[in-house]
C-alpha cells in the first residue's frame, strides 16, 4: 500500500483521532529549501509534505510561454531533497502548481525532472498527476451560458479574445487533489492549483474540519514567512480536531501570534476571508494564543460551503517580442526636458523604421530617477542622475532591436532647445546597450467560471516508477 | 508626527495581479490606536496620493495583527506593457510621509 492509501486506512472510522503534523517545505520550490529546518522537519516525523512551487504574482511570461521561472539545477536540487525526505519517511509529498505556473509544459518539465531523480536514486514510488489546464471549448459553453466573471474589473471575457491564449489554467481545489490522493499514491504533483488544497486536502480527507485546515495550509504555503523574523525555512503544523499549532524548523524563526495573525495580510485584499472553489473561510472569530517561545495555538477559522462551485482562471497572450535600451544620464537640462525629448525621438525614429513599412509596434520608456517605479509625485525634485530603460514590443525579434537601435543612435545625439553637451546626450555602462529580451505575453484571462454540478475539469492520472 | 515614525511595517503588494494591497502594522496597540484615532489615513486621503477615485479605495482595520490594510486597484494589470512593478512592491513610500 502506498503512502496516501496507509493514512486513509488508519483513520477510517477515526475522524481526526490523533494530531496530523504537515511539513510546510517551501513557499516557492525551486529557489532553495535550506537543509538544516528541512531536516529538522523530516526529524519531527511529519505525516505529510507539502510545497507550492507556483504563483501568478511572477507575470504573465511564464505561463504564456509555458517556461520555469526558476532555474533548471535548482529545481531538480528542491525536487530532491523533497522527494528523498518524503520517500525516506513513506510518506505522503504533495506539490501543488507544478512549474511556476501549471500548465501543461510546466508539469511535463517537473515530470522530466521527477523521472531523472527517480532514476539516479532508483526510486520505488506510485506518483499521481493532475493538469490543470482547461480545455477552451469548456470556457466558449460556459461564455454562452453567462457563467464567467471577470476578476476585480478585468472585462467581460470574449470568445476571439480566449482563442489567443496560449496556456489556460484553473486554480483546482481541494475535491480534485482528494481524488487523486484517494488513489493511493506516495507524490502528488498538480498543474495550477490554490495553494491551499495541497495542505488541506489530505487532513479533511482523515476527518480534520475543513476551516481549520484551509487556515493553516493559507499559512504554512509560504513556509516560515509568518514568523518573526520572517523566512522561506520549512514550517511545522500540527493539526488537531479543534485548533492547530505553528513552530517554525528553524531556531532563530518564532511563529508568535501576531506575526502569524499579521500573514493573513500578505498578498490578499481581504484578510477576514479566504475564498476557495467550494467556498470560504470566515477569520472573523479566528484566535491566536503564545505556546512557549516559539509556537502559537491557533483556532476559530469558520468554513461556509459556496451553493455554486467556482474555478478562477488564468490565461496569457503573445504580444510579439521584446527589445530594450538601457542608458543614464546626469545633464540637467537633458533631465529637466527629458519627457519632451523621448517624445520627439520617438517621432524621428518612427519616420525612420516605418519609411517602407507600417508602425506595427510599441514603444515606452521607463525613467528611473523620476517615474521610473511610481508615478510622479507633486513637488519632486529634479535628481541628478536619471536610468532610461527603453522598451519596445515588435512583431519579430529583428523588429524590435532594429527599434531600440534606432532610438539609441537618434537620443544620443537629438538636438534639444538649450543644449551645451554636442558630445552624447546618455551614458552607456557597457554596448552593446540593446538587449533582446525574448516574447511579451500579458495576462489576458483572468475570470471566475461558475462550474456545472458534477463538472469534472480536472482528471487525475497514476504514473508507477518500479 | 509621520506615518513613518510610528509604523512598522510599511509595504506594498499585488494581491492579484488587479489590485495593490498597502499594509500598514504598528509595534503596539497603543501606536495602532493613535493612527486610527488620528483619522488621516482616510479613502480620500489615500485616493488623493495615489491619484484614484475615491470609491476605488478600501481601508480595512485589522486589529487583531495591530494593522491597517488598503487595497487599490492597479491602473495597468501587473505585467502588461507600461507596468512599473509587476509584484506590486514598491507602491509603498508615499505613505510615508502622512502626518498622523
Amino acid at each position: 500500500m502506498s503512502a496516501t492509501g496507509l493514512l486513509i486506512k488508519e483513520f477510517a472510522g477515526k475522524k481526526a483521532y490523533r494530531p496530523f503534523k504537515i511539513l510546510g517545505a517551501s513557499g516557492q520550490l525551486g529557489y532553495g529549501i535550506p537543509t538544516p529546518a528541512f531536516e529538522a522537519g523530516l526529524a519531527n516525523e511529519p505525516d505529510l509534505i507539502g510545497c507550492d512551487m507556483g504563483s501568478i504574482d511572477i507575470g504573465p511570461y511564464y505561463l504564456g510561454s509555458g517556461q520555469l521561472a526558476t532555474a533548471r539545477q535548482s529545481t531538480k536540487r528542491d525536487l530532491k531533497k523533497v522527494l528523498l525526505g518524503a520517500r525516506r519517511l513513506n510518506i505522503p509529498l504533495v506539490i501543488g502548481t507544478a512549474g511556476s505556473a501549471g500548465a501543461r509544459p510546466h508539469l511535463d518539465t517537473t515530470l522530466e525532472l521527477i523521472r531523472e531523480i527517480a532514476a539516479e536514486n532508483k526510486l520505488r514510488f506510485r506518483l499521481a498527476i493532475i493538469a490543470g489546464d482547461i480545455p477552451k471549448d469548456v470556457v466558449v459553453k460556459a461564455i454562452e451560458q453567462n457563467r464567467v466573471v471577470g476578476v476585480d474589473g478585468m472585462p467581460d471575457l470574449t470568445c476571439e479574445e480566449l482563442s489567443h491564449t496560449t496556456h489556460l489554467v484553473g486554480q483546482m481545489g481541494m475535491t480534485s487533489f482528494q481524488e487523486a490522493l484517494a488513489l493511493d499514491v506516495d507524490v502528488l504533483i498538480s498543474g495550477r492549483a490554490c495553494d491551499t488544497a495541497i495542505f488541506s486536502a489530505l487532513p479533511v480527507m482523515l476527518g480534520f474540519p475543513i476551516g481549520l485546515s484551509v487556515h493553516m495550509a493559507k499559512i504554512i504555503e509560504c513556509a516560515s514567512l509568518c514568523c518573526t523574523p520572517g523566512g522561506r525555512d520549512t514550517i511545522l503544523a500540527t493539526l488537531h480536531a479543534d485548533h492547530f499549532m505553528l513552530e517554525s524548523m528553524a531556531p532563530q524563526r518564532k511563529a508568535l501570534p501576531l506575526s502569524v495573525a499579521a500573514h493573513s495580510l500578505y498578498e490578499q485584499n481581504d484578510p477576514y476571508t479566504i475564498i476557495e472553489p467550494e467556498g470560504r473561510v470566515d477569520l472573523q472569530h479566528a484566535s491566536y494564543t503564545q505556546v512557549g517561545e516559539r509556537s502559537t495555538k491557533i483556532s476559530g477559522a469558520q468554513w461556509i460551503s459556496a451553493a455554486k462551485h467556482t474555478i478562477k482562471m488564468e490565461g496569457a497572450r503573445k504580444l510579439g517580442e521584446r527589445a530594450m535600451l538601457l542608458c543614464g544620464a546626469a545633464d540637467p537640462r537633458f533631465i529637466a526636458q527629458h519627457k519632451q525629448i523621448l517624445a520627439d525621438v520617438s517621432v524621428v525614429v518612427r519616420d525612420l523604421v516605418c519609411e517602407d513599412t507600417l508602425e506595427d509596434y510599441t514603444l515606452f520608456w521607463h525613467v528611473y530617477g523620476v517615474d521610473g517605479v511610481t508615478d510622479l509625485q507633486a513637488d519632486q525634485p529634479p535628481p541628478a542622475e536619471i536610468c532610461l530603460l527603453i522598451e519596445c514590443i515588435a512583431p519579430t525579434r529583428e523588429r524590435a532591436s532594429e527599434v531600440v537601435k534606432t532610438m539609441k543612435q537618434y537620443l544620443l545625439h537629438f538636438g534639444y532647445a538649450g543644449r551645451l553637451s554636442t558630445g552624447g546626450n546618455v551614458a552607456f555602462p557597457f554596448t552593446p546597450p540593446e538587449v533582446s529580451l525574448g516574447e511579451a505575453y500579458k495576462f489576458n484571462v483572468y475570470h471566475i467560471m461558475e462550474t456545472l454540478d458534477g463538472e469534472r475539469l480536472f482528471t487525475p492520472e497514476v504514473i508507477e516508477f518500479q | 508626527m509621520l506615518l513613518m515614525d510610528i509604523a512598522k511595517v510599511i509595504r506594498s503588494k499585488n494581491a492579484g495581479p488587479r489590485c495593490t494591497t498597502l499594509d500598514i502594522m504598528f509595534a503596539s496597540m497603543q501606536d495602532y490606536d493613535t493612527v486610527v484615532n488620528a483619522k488621516q489615513i482616510t479613502e480620500s486621503r489615500i485616493a488623493l496620493l495615489y491619484d484614484l477615485p475615491v470609491e476605488q479605495v478600501k481601508i480595512i482595520n485589522y486589529p487583531v495583527a495591530m494593522a491597517l490594510k488598503v487595497v487599490l486597484p492597479r491602473k495597468i494589470m501587473a505585467g502588461d506593457p507600461g507596468d512599473k512593478d509587476v509584484y506590486g512592491a514598491q507602491q509603498h513610500a508615499r505613505l510615508f510621509r502622512i502626518e498622523i
